[in-house]
C-alpha cells in the first residue's frame, strides 16, 4: 500500500495530478476512502429519539454517543469504516500499525503516527494517550473496568494510591507507547479501540465537557451543543491534511443532530425528506412501517447487528436452578412471537454468541428451529418432570417498548407451561441496577447485550462466574459452571487478531451453554437504516458497532 | 374565599364554591331534605339515564370473568401473538409479522380486536374497567373518610390542631398533583411500600388508589371545615354540649349528618376525577401496573400504535369517557337535587 | 394587608420547605434507587460505584445530602445525575415552551369558557344551551392525552394540516410557533372550557334574578347593556379567581400530560422524564418551582378577589 504512494510522490508531475484529483475529488466520485468518496460539502440533519448520554468521550457509553464520538475522537486502534462483516476488522487509527504483542500476551507496543494534530491545532503526543486513559478513569467512564481491570497500575491510579498509571509508558520523542497488562487479555486491542480511548490533549479538564467537547483527532468536531436538544458536527479542517489511510475524511460539511423524543414524527420527517436520517438506535414506529416500506423502499433497510436478546434464568433460585425447568423455557418460547412484538426487528435465534461474530455455532438449535412453532408439549412435560410446576415466578422487565411486551408475552408462556408468573415492569433507568443487585433475588427477566467489540469474550462476560458481584452484576442468572470457567480462562487470552484459530472452541462452548439452558435466547436485534432521498443510500455505511457512519454520507 | 385550584389536567369540578360558605343548620334528625332531593332527582330523567349508563358499565365490568370464560375463551393476560382467527371465512393473523394487531372481528373471539401482545381487547376492557373503577372507588372512599375527618377535627377544635391540619392540606394542595402522583407512583411501583403491618406490593391497585385518594383530600376537606366552623356556633351544638355529649359524639352524631350532603355532592365528582387521574398517571407510567390492565394503561399502550390500530386507543377511550360522563351527569343531577337554588335555575 | 402578606409569605415558605423534604424523601429513599449504581453504568465494578458514591456525597446521611442539594439549588449550581447538566439551565431552556402553552391555553379557555357560558345562559333551556352543556360535560369527562392523541392522529398524521407535535420558539419563527401550539392549546383548554362555561352559566343565571339586575332592567336599560355591565361583571368575579388558580396549577406541573403528548419539551415533560429516570435534582427543583407558582398565584388571587369583592375580608 505505502509503496505505490511513495512512487507517485516521487514525480512532480504525478503529484500535481494527485492534487488536482483531490481538489475535485467529490465531483469525480472516485471511491477513495481518503477523500470520503462522495460529493463534497452540504449539510444533513439527523433526528435522534434518545439523546447521547454524554458527548465527552471520557464519559459517553451509549450507541448514540458513540455514533458521534467515533468520528471525532480517533483512538490508537479503530475499526474499518465498512458494513458488516469487514466493519468489525481492527485497523490502526492514530497508531502506525496494529500493536506488537509480547509472547506472554501482557505487553503491547504501539507507535503514534507522525505529524498528527488535534482539531485545536495542538500536535498529538504519545503522552496524550496516557492522559486520555487517566481522564476516562477519573471521569468514571461506564466501561472503565476494561482499563482498571487490565492495565497494570490502573486500579491503583483509580483508587488514588498512584499519581499515574504505571503500566503505560510513553515517549513523546519517538511516539512509542508501551502498555503492560496484569494478565493476558485477548480482547485488549478492542479495548484500545473504544471511543473513550480516543485521544484528547493532555491537560483537558476531567469534568464533564459534554456541553463543549474537547478537541480530538477525527474527520469531524462536535460544536454548538445544547444538551438534550441539539448538537452539530462540522468538518475538522486539520484532519484533511493528516495521513491516516482507511479513515474517511468525510463528505458533508455539517451534520446537525436534533433530539426529538417523538419517534413517530421523527420517522415522518425522514419519510417526507424534511430531515435526513432516522437514528438507528431508535425503534421505528410499527404503525409507519408499511408506509416506509412502500414509499421509501430504496432508502430503508433492516440491519442485523451482533446482539443477543434473552431472558436470564437464575440458576441459584427456584425453579431455574433445575436444568429441566430451564430447558422447558427454551422449548416453550415462540421466537416468531417475540419477533412480531418487535415489529419484525428481531432475528429469531437460540445461541448466545450472535450471528456475525466469530464463535456463533452452525449447528441446528437444540430446541427446534427458532423460525418454527415451539414444542409446548415437550416444555410442559419437562416442567412436570422437574417437579417445579406451580412455582411462583416474578418476571422482571423494562418499561420501554417492545421490551415490556416481550416480558408480558414471556409471563404468559410461563403460565401456560405450568408456573404462576407475574410480570414486574420497572423504569428503564433503574432496571439493570435492580436486577443486578443480589438483594433483589430476581428469578428471571429481560436481558440483552449489544456488542461492545467484536469478540465473543465480550458476550461471555455475562456468563462468567468470576464476574459475579453483589451490585451492578451482569451475570444475572448467577451462572457459575466449571466447564465455562476453564474454557474462558483459555479462550479469553487469545488475541482478537487470532480469533479464527479458536472459532471451533467458542462454538463448542456456546452449544454447551445452549444445551444446559443457562439462558433463554430468542434473537438478535435488527436496526433500521432509514435515510432521506437526499443522501446517497448505497454509499452510506451501516457499521456493525457504531451504526450509521456519518463520515460516509454524501449528498446525491 | 374558598375556590380551589383545579388539579390542572384533571380538575375537580367547581361545585366546591357553592358549599363552601356557612350554611344554615339542617335539622339533623329528619330525612325530609333527602327525600325531597330524591324526589327531585327522580324527575331528572337525563341524570337518571346517565346514572343508569354508569351502572350498566359497572355491571358489565363485574361480569368480566363470565365473558372471558364463556364468550372469548381467553383470559385478560393470555397472549395469542402467533395465533390466527377466523373472520368471515378468512383466516387472519391476530398480530401481523409487522406487529400490527387485528381490528374488531365482531365475533366472540377478539370481538373488539387484539392488542400488540395478541390479547383480547374486549376481555381486557372489562377487566381493565374493574381495575379503573376499583381505583376510582377506593380513592374516593379514602378521600371522603380523610376529608370528613380532617374537616370535622379542624373545624370543631380550631386552634393549633386546625393550624396544623390546614398546613397539611396546603401542602397536599400546593404539591403539583400530577407530579406527586407520578413521583410516588414510580417510586412505589419499583419497590412497593413496607410500613410494618401495612404492606403494599408495587403492582397493587392500592398504590394508585392511595395516591389519588390523598391528592383530592383538600378539595373536600376545606369546604367541610368551613361548614363545621359555622355549625359549631349554632344552638343545637351548644345544646348537645350542655347535655354532656363528648366531642367525638357531637362530631359524629350532630355535625357529620349536617355536612353529609356536601359529601354526597362530592362523591360522584371525585369518582369521576379519580378515574381520569388514574388514566393520566397510567399514561405517564405511574398508574396501574402490569399485569393488571386499566382503561388508562390500555389507552396509553394504544397511543403508540394509533396510526395502524386506532381501535386500541378508541375502545378503552370511549368506554372511559362514557363511564366518567355517566357519573358526571348523574353527579350534576344529585347536586341540583340537593341544592336549594336548583329550582331557581330550573325556571329558565 | 401587610399582616396578611407577611403571614402568607411565611406559610408559603413553610409549604415549599415541606414539599422539598417530601420530594427528596420520595425520590431518594426508594429501594434500589441508589443513584451511584445508575450513574456507574451497566458494567461497573463495586469500586467504581463506591468512588461515585464518594464524589457525589451519596455516602453521607440523608439530611446532609438534602442540605447540600438545597444549598446547590439556591446557589444555582445544582447538577442532574443524568447527563450531569445544570438543572436551572435546563428549566430556563424549557420554560418558554411551558409558558407559551399555559398562557395561550389560559387565554383560550377563559375566552371560550366565558363565551360559551354566556351564550348558554342567554339561550338557557333551548337547544344551543343543551348542546353546549352536553359538550362541556363531555369536555370535563375526557382525559387530555386522549384528546391530544386523537387530534394529532386526525389532524396531523391523517390530514397533515398540523405539525405532528414539537415546539418552535417564538423568537425563531412566530408563525411556526403559533402553528405548533394551536393543537396543544385546544387540547389543554377542552377540560377548562367545560368547567368555566358551566360555572359562568350558573353564575349568570343566579345574577340575572338578583334585585339590582331587575332594577336595571326596570329602568329600561338595553338588554345588552344590562348583560355586560351588570350580569357579566358580577358573574366574572369567581371566574377570575378560578382562572388564576388553574393557571398556576397548569404552569406548576399541570401541563405535564399535554406537553408529553405533543412533545413540547417544556418543564413538565422534563419533569416527567426526570421522574422516569429517578433523577433527584431536577425532580426536586421542578416540583418546588411548580409549588411556588401554585402558592404564589393563589396568594395573588386572594388579594385580587378581595379587591374585586369588598365583602371578602382577608385572613391569613
Amino acid at each position: 500500500m505505502s509503496k505505490p504512494i511513495r512512487l507517485i510522490l516521487g514525480s512532480a508531475g504525478a503529484m500535481a495530478l494527485a492534487l488536482a484529483l483531490s481538489a475535485c475529488g467529490g465531483g469525480g466520485g472516485g471511491q477513495n476512502a481518503a477523500t470520503g468518496g462522495g460529493k463534497q460539502g452540504g449539510a444533513a440533519t439527523v433526528l435522534m429519539g434518545t439523546a447521547p448520554d454524554f458527548l465527552d468521550p471520557a464519559q459517553g457509553y451509549t450507541t448514540q454517543s458513540a455514533e458521534a464520538t467515533w468520528i471525532t475522537y480517533t483512538p490508537l486502534l479503530t475499526y474499518k469504516h465498512a458494513p458488516a462483516p469487514q466493519g468489525t476488522e481492527l485497523i490502526p487509527g492514530l497508531a502506525q500499525s496494529l500493536p506488537q504483542i509480547s509472547p506472554d500476551g501482557r505487553t503491547y507496543t504501539l507507535t503514534l503516527r507522525k505529524g498528527l494534530v488535534f482539531s485545536s491545532g495542538k500536535p498529538v503526543k504519545a503522552s496524550d494517550f496516557a492522559y486520555t486513559i487517566q481522564r476516562a478513569i477519573k471521569a468514571n467512564w461506564g466501561g472503565k473496568s476494561f482499563f482498571t481491570g487490565n492495565i497494570a497500575g490502573a486500579s491503583a491510579f483509580d483508587k488514588g494510591s498512584a499519581k499515574t498509571i504505571s503500566g503505560i509508558t510513553t515517549d513523546d520523542a519517538t511516539g512509542k507507547i508501551t502498555i503492560k497488562l496484569v494478565k493476558a487479555y485477548g480482547a485488549f486491542p478492542n479495548v484500545l479501540a473504544f471511543p473513550a480511548a480516543g485521544l484528547v490533549p493532555k491537560g483537558t479538564p476531567t469534568r464533564n465537557l459534554s456541553a463543549s467537547p474537547p478537541p480530538g483527532v477525527g474527520p469531524y468536531m462536535i460544536t454548538k451543543v445544547t444538551p438534550n436538544r441539539t448538537f452539530t458536527l462540522v468538518k475538522n479542517p486539520r484532519f484533511v491534511g493528516l495521513d491516516i489511510p482507511d479513515i474517511p475524511k468525510g463528505n458533508l460539511d455539517r451534520i446537525t443532530v436534533n433530539i426529538t423524543s417523538n419517534t413517530q414524527s421523527e420517522a415522518q420527517q425522514v419519510l417526507n425528506d424534511q430531515a435526513d436520517a432516522f437514528d438507528a438506535g431508535d425503534t421505528l414506529p410499527p404503525a409507519l412501517l408499511s408506509q416506509i416500506q412502500s414509499r421509501a423502499k430504496d432508502r430503508f433497510s433492516k440491519e442485523t447487528i451482533p446482539s443477543t436478546f434473552y431472558f436470564f434464568l437464575n440458576t441459584r433460585l427456584k425453579p431455574f436452578n433445575n436444568e429441566k425447568a430451564r430447558q422447558a423455557v427454551n422449548y416453550a418460547l415462540d421466537k416468531r412471537a417475540l419477533s412480531r412484538l418487535a415489529s419484525g426487528f428481531l432475528d429469531p435465534e437460540c445461541y448466545f454468541i450472535p450471528k456475525g461474530l466469530t464463535g456463533h455455532p452452525d449447528a441446528p438449535c437444540p430446541y427446534g428451529d427458532p423460525n418454527q412453532a415451539p414444542d409446548l408439549a415437550k416444555a410442559k412435560q419437562l416442567v412436570q418432570q422437574s417437579g417445579t410446576a406451580g412455582t411462583k415466578i416474578v418476571v422482571w422487565g423494562q418499561m420501554r417498548s417492545p421490551r415490556r411486551e416481550y416480558v408480558d408475552y414471556y409471563t404468559s408462556v410461563l403460565n401456560k407451561i405450568g408456573y404462576k408468573a407475574t410480570p414486574k415492569i420497572i423504569s428503564d433507568e433503574t432496571y439493570f441496577p435492580t436486577i443486578g443487585n443480589a438483594k433483589t433475588r430476581a428469578q428471571t427477566g429481560f436481558a440483552d447485550w449489544i456488542q461492545d467489540f467484536p469478540n465473543p469474550s465480550d458476550f461471555y462476560l455475562l456468563l462468567d462466574g468470576s464476574a459475579i458481584q453483589p451490585t451492578n452484576n451482569q451475570n444475572f442468572g448467577l451462572v457459575n459452571d466449571p466447564h465455562i470457567q476453564s474454557e474462558l480462562a483459555r479462550l479469553n487470552k487469545v488475541p482478537t487478531t487470532k480469533l479464527g484459530s479458536v472459532a471451533k472452541d467458542w462454538q463448542a462452548l456456546d452449544q454447551y451453554v445452549a444445551g444446559k439452558g443457562y439462558v433463554a435466547v430468542y434473537g438478535s436485534e435488527k436496526l433500521p437504516k432509514f435515510l432521506s432521498s437526499r443522501l446517497n443510500f448505497d454509499a452510506a455505511v451501516f457499521h456493525p458497532l457504531y451504526l450509521n457512519d456519518w463520515s460516509s454520507w454524501s449528498l446525491k | 374565599m374558598a375556590t380551589q385550584p383545579a388539579a390542572a389536567d384533571t380538575a375537580p369540578p367547581p361545585a366546591v364554591e357553592r358549599f363552601a360558605g356557612d350554611e344554615g343548620p339542617r335539622p339533623a334528625a329528619g330525612i325530609g331534605p333527602y327525600r325531597l332531593a330524591a324526589r327531585r332527582l327522580g324527575r331528572n330523567r337525563v341524570a337518571l339515564a346517565f346514572g343508569a349508563l354508569f351502572l350498566v358499565i359497572v355491571a358489565l365490568c363485574l361480569c368480566a370473568p363470565l365473558y372471558a370464560r364463556h364468550v372469548a375463551h381467553t383470559g385478560p393476560n393470555d397472549n395469542h401473538v402467533t395465533d390466527t382467527v377466523l373472520v368471515g371465512g378468512e383466516v387472519r393473523d391476530v398480530v401481523s409479522p409487522q406487529g400490527i394487531p387485528t381490528g374488531p372481528t365482531w365475533h366472540g373471539r377478539f370481538l373488539l380486536g387484539a392488542d400488540a401482545n395478541g390479547r383480547d381487547i374486549a376481555v381486557r376492557l372489562l377487566y381493565g374497567g374493574r381495575n379503573s373503577l376499583e381505583v376510582g372507588f377506593v380513592a374516593t372512599a379514602l378521600t371522603m373518610v380523610l376529608a370528613a375527618l380532617i374537616g370535622l377535627l379542624a373545624g370543631y377544635f380550631r386552634g393549633p390542631l386546625d393550624g396544623v391540619l390546614a398546613r397539611v392540606l396546603d401542602l397536599i394542595w400546593a404539591y403539583p398533583a400530577v407530579l406527586l402522583g407520578v413521583a410516588l407512583g414510580t417510586a412505589l411501583a419499583l419497590g412497593g411500600l413496607n410500613l410494618g403491618l401495612f404492606k403494599l406490593s408495587g403492582n397493587s391497585l392500592l398504590v394508585p388508589a392511595v395516591i389519588i385518594g390523598v391528592v383530592y383530600v383538600p378539595y373536600v376537606a376545606k369546604p367541610i371545615r368551613g361548614q363545621v366552623l359555622g355549625l359549631r356556633e349554632k344552638e343545637f351544638v351548644d345544646a348537645a354540649r350542655t347535655q354532656g355529649m363528648r366531642s367525638a359524639q357531637i362530631m359524629s352524631a350532630e355535625l357529620l349528618p349536617n355536612v353529609a350532603s356536601t359529601l354526597i355532592v362530592f362523591l360522584p365528582l371525585i369518582v369521576a376525577n379519580a378515574i381520569l387521574l388514574e388514566a393520566g398517571l397510567s399514561y405517564l407510567g405511574a398508574g396501574v401496573q402490569d399485569p393488571n390492565p386499566s382503561w388508562g394503561t390500555m389507552i396509553s399502550d394504544g397511543i403508540r400504535l394509533i396510526p395502524s390500530a386506532i381501535h386500541l386507543t378508541l375502545v378503552p377511550g370511549v368506554m372511559l369517557v362514557a363511564a366518567v360522563l355517566g357519573i358526571n351527569v348523574f353527579g350534576d343531577g344529585v347536586r341540583d337535587a340537593l341544592d336549594p337554588r336548583a329550582q331557581v335555575r330550573l325556571e329558565h | 394587608m401587610v399582616r396578611f402578606v407577611a403571614r402568607r409569605l411565611i406559610s408559603m415558605a413553610l409549604v415549599l420547605f415541606a414539599i422539598s423534604i417530601l420530594t427528596f424523601l420520595i425520590v431518594q429513599a426508594i429501594p434500589n434507587g441508589d443513584p451511584a449504581q445508575r450513574l456507574a453504568g451497566r458494567t461497573s465494578t463495586p469500586e467504581t460505584v463506591a468512588a461515585i458514591r464518594r464524589t457525589w456525597g451519596f455516602d453521607k446521611p440523608i439530611y446532609v445530602q438534602y442540605a447540600i442539594t438545597m444549598k446547590k439549588v439556591f446557589t444555582g449550581t445544582v447538577i442532574s445525575y443524568h447527563q450531569q447538566v445544570n438543572v436551572l439551565g435546563e428549566i430556563r431552556r424549557d420554560l418558554p415552551a411551558t409558558l407559551s402553552l399555559s398562557i395561550g391555553a389560559g387565554i383560550l379557555w377563559l375566552a371560550a369558557g366565558v363565551g360559551f357560558g354566556l351564550f348558554s345562559a342567554i339561550t338557557a333551556g333551548r337547544f344551543t344551551d343543551r348542546a353546549l352543556t352536553a359538550l362541556s360535560l363531555v369536555g370535563v369527562s375526557t382525559p387530555v392525552f386522549l384528546v391530544g392523541a386523537v387530534m394529532l392522529y386526525l389532524l396531523a398524521f391523517k390530514l397533515g394540516i398540523f405539525p405532528n407535535g414539537g415546539y418552535v420558539p417564538l423568537t425563531q419563527d412566530p408563525i411556526q410557533w403559533l402553528y405548533h401550539l394551536l393543537l396543544p392549546w385546544t387540547a389543554l383548554s377542552v377540560l377548562f372550557v367545560g368547567i368555566y362555561s358551566r360555572v359562568l352559566r350558573s353564575n349568570v343565571l343566579d345574577t340575572i334574578n338578583e334585585d339590582f339586575v331587575r332594577t336595571a332592567r326596570a329602568k329600561g336599560l338595553a338588554e345588552r347593556r344590562v348583560l355586560v355591565h351588570h350580569v357579566l361583571r358580577n358573574s366574572m368575579v369567581p371566574i377570575v379567581s378560578l382562572w388564576g388558580l388553574d393557571f398556576a396549577a397548569v404552569i406548576g406541573g399541570g401541563a405535564i400530560l399535554t406537553e408529553s403528548v405533543f412533545n413540547l419539551q417544556g418543564v413538565g415533560q422534563y419533569a416527567a422524564q426526570s421522574i422516569g429516570a429517578l433523577d433527584v435534582p431536577p425532580v426536586l427543583v421542578v416540583t418546588m418551582f411548580g409549588a411556588f407558582f401554585v402558592v404564589m398565584l393563589s396568594a395573588v388571587v386572594d388579594v385580587l378577589y378581595a379587591a374585586l369583592d369588598p365583602r371578602i375580608r382577608l385572613s391569613g
